[in-house]
């Protein structure tokens, strides 16, 4: 479904430069959930952002079903992936109903059958009709985080870039939308790349791992690798290490990766 | 449910021979809005001795504006009520803004969540530093400066002279935390409150800033209150937890006897995190229980004095 080679992305010149994402390569297959995890300022973001468009800066390919995508992208192009953003609190316009927000993409790719559209999107995010009108200072932060979901998803994409989709929110809320993401994944065969400094999260939701450091990735794990920590690399063991809570005796072999 | 008081509130410490650092009772803290009456802190009580104790909760459980009603920094449209809120022998319910300012800072410090926020962006850190440390105790301008640098070293800054002259938007959030971290414990503070230190943080780093308060409690026998969200990070850190839902501490409990939590609520805000040897079935759900809201009151009522 995706396919990323010989891809990079670079920022500045000269003696500014800084070199985000290296060697970067990365094969998703349709319907999978794969994870990029890693450190801020690992490039984790970046990538994301580069695939759907926000970022035009990078070289090298990308694949989406077969078709190379053009710096430039076409609007409907973008239609086929949608990316939901890490703080709801930020990403919703705070003077917008719900119904001015899920309506929007939708006069962009000039889809009919609005009111019906919003209404089914609603229902499946788990928003009953009443929601439709409001604006979204009268939601609670999980109720956002669901907008922003309706809002990738009204479109009917088939890859779905999710950018720290829980981290703003609290436990028994990120519960929820995991398990609101892992259906939908389910129901409509999507394919996700989610990004995550969250180890436990991001092996609930994917299958296979890519661990980034320093704008390169160290290794590729599977799920199962995650749950039992046999991983190779020196910094996936550190990281799985420090994600397993304080260890004192832990920290002592704890070391920089540059 | 059998919970008797003591449960409750959590008055025990771990070390019972000590007199309690600081001992509240009975906090209320309320906020007057034009919505009516916000009743934020709802009777918590709790003794801090020379240890780790952790406040859990999730977002409006009430756990920041407790650590923050124990230094007086409470909004303006706020209020604090206790029965007692005793700090070394002093009543801080009674205590004048003076004593309140000589304080704050210098024997109780607070380390915010959020360096980026809280550090001068005008003002080199290392001046902010030196300037705690001027401002609470009588120190000339060189002997501030020599503390400050070598406060910088004791939380594990490899280039002391180099990051003083540094400004915070030249520091990462790690060493920003570290700063907040150098510049709270200059005036070497018997109490320390940390709300949620390290969740801007990478794990990694995480562990280093931990690491640092764990030093400080071991060494200067401080006592800290760990104020966080993340019951993983504070189950392997703290010695003792108070798990927080509404304004009120739905349990008390020894960190690594976590697992063994009775409350419901405790029960499931375990369950709802995904864990790293889980499987992919869906995560329960945490359900609320409005109960939880009202319990203990009858006890409290029952046992009050």
């Amino acid at each position: 479904m995706i396919e990323i080679e010989d891809f990079s992305i670079t920022f500045g010149s000269g003696k500014n430069q800084i070199r985000a994402v290296r060697n970067f390569k990365l094969s998703v297959a349709e319907g999978e959930s794969y994870g990029l995890v890693g450190e801020s300022g690992s490039g984790k973001s970046t990538v994301l952002r580069a695939m759907v468009g926000i970022n035009s800066h990078w070289d090298g390919t990308i694949r989406v079903a077969g078709e190379a995508l053009t710096h430039k992208r076409s609007v409907e192009s973008r239609k086929h992936m949608q990316m939901v953003f890490q703080d709801p609190y930020g990403s919703l316009h705070p003077r917008r109903t719900l119904d001015d927000t899920l309506s929007e993409p939708l006069v962009i790719h000039g889809l009919e059958n609005r009111e019906e559209r919003i209404l089914k999107i609603l229902k499946e995010v788990g928003l009953g009709p009443e929601f439709r009108f409001r604006y979204p200072h009268q939601l609670s932060g999980g109720q956002r985080q669901r907008v922003a979901i309706a809002r990738a998803l009204i479109l009917e994409p088939r890859v779905i870039l999710l950018d720290e989709p829980t981290s703003a929110l609290d436990v028994s809320v990120q519960a929820e939308i995991l398990n609101l993401l892992s259906a939908l994944r389910k129901a409509h065969g999507l394919t996700y790349i989610m990004v995550s400094h969250d180890l436990a999260v991001v092996g609930h939701l994917c299958s296979r791992i890519a661990v980034m450091n320093r704008g390169e990735i160290v290794e590729e794990i599977t799920e199962d690798q995650m749950r039992s920590g046999e991983v190779t690399h020196a910094y996936t063991k550190q990281l799985w290490t420090a994600s397993q809570g304080y260890d004192r005796a832990a920290l002592e072999t704890f070391q920089e990766f540059a | 449910m059998t919970m008797n008081k003591m449960k409750l509130t959590g008055f025990e410490t771990s070390s019972p021979g000590d007199a309690p650092l600081i001992s509240v009772r009975d906090l209320h803290v309320r906020f007057a809005t034009p919505k009516g009456q916000v009743h934020a802190v709802r009777g918590v009580g709790f003794d801090l001795g020379k240890e780790r104790l952790g406040i859990v909760g999730e977002s409006g459980s009430g756990k920041s504006q407790t650590g923050r009603a124990l230094l007086r920094l409470t909004a303006g449209n706020g209020s604090i009520e206790a029965s007692r809120m005793m700090f070394d022998g002093k009543d801080l319910m009674q205590a004048s803004a003076k004593t309140m300012r000589s304080i704050r800072g210098s024997r109780i410090s607070m380390i915010m969540q959020d360096p980026k926020y809280s550090l001068n962006p005008v003002l080199t850190v290392g001046k902010q530093i030196a300037e705690s440390c001027r401002r609470h105790e009588n120190v000339s301008r060189a002997e501030a400066r020599r503390r400050a640098l070598a406060m910088l070293e004791t939380v594990r800054i490899r280039e002391p002279e180099k990051v003083y002259s540094l400004y915070p938007h030249q520091v990462s959030g790690g060493m920003g935390q570290r700063i907040m971290i150098a510049m709270m414990l200059i005036t070497n503070p018997q109490v320390m409150i940390a709300d949620e230190p390290t969740s801007a943080l990478d794990v990694t780093v995480q562990m280093q800033v931990l690491s640092l308060l764990d030093d400080m409690v071991r060494e200067r026998g401080m006592g800290l209150v760990l104020i966080s969200h993340d019951l993983n990070l504070v189950s392997s850190f703290c010695d003792r937890v108070l798990v927080m839902y509404g304004g009120r501490i739905m349990e008390s409990l020894d960190a690594k006897n976590l697992d063994q939590a009775q409350h419901p609520y405790t029960r499931g805000l375990l369950n709802c995190l995904p864990r790293l040897d889980g499987k992919h079935d869906d995560l329960p759900v945490l359900r609320r229980d409005p109960a939880w809201l009202t319990e203990g009151d009858e006890v409290r009522e029952g046992g009050a004095t």
